[in-house]
């Protein structure tokens, strides 16, 4: 156990807004942490600060004992932390095979990888996210399900320590929502650690261990899943003053 | 490292018998039906103005594909791509003109010094995206362009009117031919097999999504750059040849036009596939010679692209291989 990942005092501000305020949290290793807040509370911003594509104003950001603020992302990438994002990225005119190939030639993906040969690595990782069928195919024609589970696949391929998965379920019926579901379980069990945000509670509630909820860039509380849904100003920050309702 | 050695020496023996299988494929077929014609041509004709029309063809097939490479797979549009061509041209010239070298030596140090200035340029308009970077890449070359032709800088870079009387390659248009078109060959055979093999998957992915890229941990950074210094490597190859060939050389060859000509040839045999270049290169050639008297090239030039775009956007390579693919079928009645 011990913590791997250590945010500290963060703040990022665009032009007078302030969209991550003093915020601090850790994960420990091994964790299923879960990031809420309603629509703009900046759930993302915090990713994008974590896995580097944006830059803090001021606060720290460690990983397994290293400052990571404001590194490069794919050096953070080849530490061990990988993200996928809200709105799906995928590598159009390439094939599955393709897309997931890329992560398994990054520097930390190449370790594990290379071993296996790279091409039979990335189709072990595509037969485990359930799209080796498709392997020979562009995204482009997919699913919107699949792409989900492309984008984890992706992700995989780079061998990561913490997975941040921003918004996994966005767009997805309730059945396609199960299969993201069983494969981050299965994620986890097999001992990556998962950092996962999302704004509908449902998925996410029924999966995490612990949950941290998150309101204009400020932090509120956290605790198991079940406390927080029942905190008064977690149901104030979805609902609004609720007086009129009660 | 044992294995590696091991999965090399299988692939050594294997050798053979991939060759066998795609030379016997339709594509393999046919690229060795066209070299061994392009190999016979000098027993046809050894004029040296049809030999001359090859070795254009042969050399802009090596500039399209240069620019088809940064372009088409890493997705870098650049309209630079001349930059590199008449710097290794101006080296290739003086250093043959002036200094006496070997063809091959010029060529050498024509096409390093190619690769150093892709690296500065490379480094220079990183961060330039989409139109800016085209436009970035057009500026230096005009700029290039204009200091070439300072009457000031005359003694040091021989002025408007370029250096002429270069020497040639060899005396013998045929040999001239023959050694244009094995540096052909060796360069489609590396660029080709760049874009096959994992570097190529990256370049492909940095194209698609460099965000995305940056996101599975690739430094998007060095391979830009890498892509650069082999682009420009082989653009430097073909602005030495074009000198060899041309035995003269002056500032408009840094003109965007010229990185038009790649950017069309390249179009015009399709996007993304390198050898599509060459038949781009040739059509291209041809039919300029062809018009010559009737037209300005600037006028096929622009007619070429218009009809590119508007009825085969993904070049002529593609749609023209599945034609005779049929014809060939019809042929041997399967």
């Amino acid at each position: 156990m011990g913590v791997i990942l250590e945010v500290k005092s963060l703040t990022k501000k665009y032009s007078g807004l302030t969209a991550v305020n003093d915020f601090s949290f850790e994960i420990q290793k091994g964790e299923f942490v879960g990031l809420i807040g309603p629509n703009g509370a900046g759930k993302t911003t915090i990713f994008n600060l974590i896995s580097g594509f944006e830059k803090p104003n001021s606060g720290k950001i460690i990983f397994n004992g290293i400052n990571i603020t404001g590194m490069k992302p794919y050096k953070i990438v080849n530490l061990g932390v990988t993200r996928t994002f809200q709105l799906v990225r995928a590598f159009k005119f390439m094939t599955l095979l393709d897309n997931v190939k890329v992560s398994c030639l990054s520097k930390r993906g190449k370790k594990l990888a290379q071993d296996y040969g790279i091409d039979e690595y990335a189709s072990t990782i595509l037969a485990s996210v359930g799209l080796v069928d498709k392997a020979r195919i562009p995204p482009v024609i997919l699913p919107h399900g699949d792409l989900r589970k492309l984008q984890i696949g992706k992700a995989l391929g780079t061998n990561p320590q913490l997975l941040l998965l921003d918004e996994p379920f966005s767009g997805l019926s309730h059945e396609e929502a199960q299969g993201i579901t069983d494969l981050i379980k299965k994620l986890h069990d097999d001992g990556v650690t998962v950092f996962m945000t999302g704004h509908v509670l449902r998925e996410l509630m029924h999966l995490v261990h612990r949950v941290i909820a998150m309101h204009q860039g400020k932090f509120i509380t956290e605790g198991p899943p079940r406390e927080v849904a029942n905190n008064k100003i977690v149901l104030e920050a979805y609902l609004g003053r609720g007086e009129k309702f009660a | 490292m044992k294995s590696r050695v091991k999965n090399l020496n299988a692939k050594i023996k294997e050798f053979p018998n991939y060759l066998k299988d795609w030379i016997k494929s339709f594509k393999g077929g046919l690229t060795v039906f066209c070299v061994i014609g392009l190999f016979l041509i000098p027993l046809i004709t050894t004029s040296p103005y049809f030999l001359g029309i090859f070795m254009l063809s042969m050399i802009y097939a090596i500039f399209s594909a240069s620019w088809d490479l940064l372009a088409g797979f890493v997705g870098k549009v650049s309209f630079g791509q001349a930059i590199f061509f008449g710097l290794s041209g101006y080296i290739v010239g003086s250093l043959l003109k002036f200094n006496n070298y070997i063809w091959w030596s010029a060529l050498i140090i024509g096409i390093t010094f190619s690769v150093l200035i892709g690296l500065i340029i490379g480094g220079i308009t990183l961060r330039l995206k989409g139109p800016y970077l085209a436009l970035g890449t057009m500026v230096i070359g005009i700029i290039l362009q204009k200091v070439f032709a300072l009457y000031q800088l005359k003694p040091i870079l021989y002025g408007d009117q370029g250096i002429s009387g270069i020497p040639p390659l060899s005396s013998s248009s045929v040999v001239t031919y023959y050694v244009i078109l094995i540096l052909m060959i060796i360069s489609f055979i590396i660029m080709i097999k760049i874009t096959k093999i994992n570097l190529g998957t990256i370049f492909r992915s940095i194209r698609d999504d460099e965000t995305g890229a940056e996101a599975s941990g690739i430094n998007t950074v060095k391979y830009k750059i890498i892509a650069f210094i082999i682009s420009s490597c082989f653009a430097g190859l073909a602005g030495g040849l074009f000198v060899m060939y041309n035995r003269a050389i002056n500032p408009l060859v840094f003109q965007p036009l010229y990185s038009f000509y790649a950017l069309v040839m390249a179009a015009l045999g399709g996007i993304a596939t390198i050898s599509g270049s060459a038949l781009g290169a040739f059509i291209f050639v041809f039919l300029g010679e062809i018009v010559r008297d009737l037209a300005d090239p600037l006028f096929i030039f622009s007619i070429i692209l218009i009809l590119i775009v508007r009825f085969a956007s993904e070049g002529i390579l593609r749609s023209a291989l599945e034609r005779l693919r049929d014809f060939w079928d019809i042929l041997i009645g399967r």
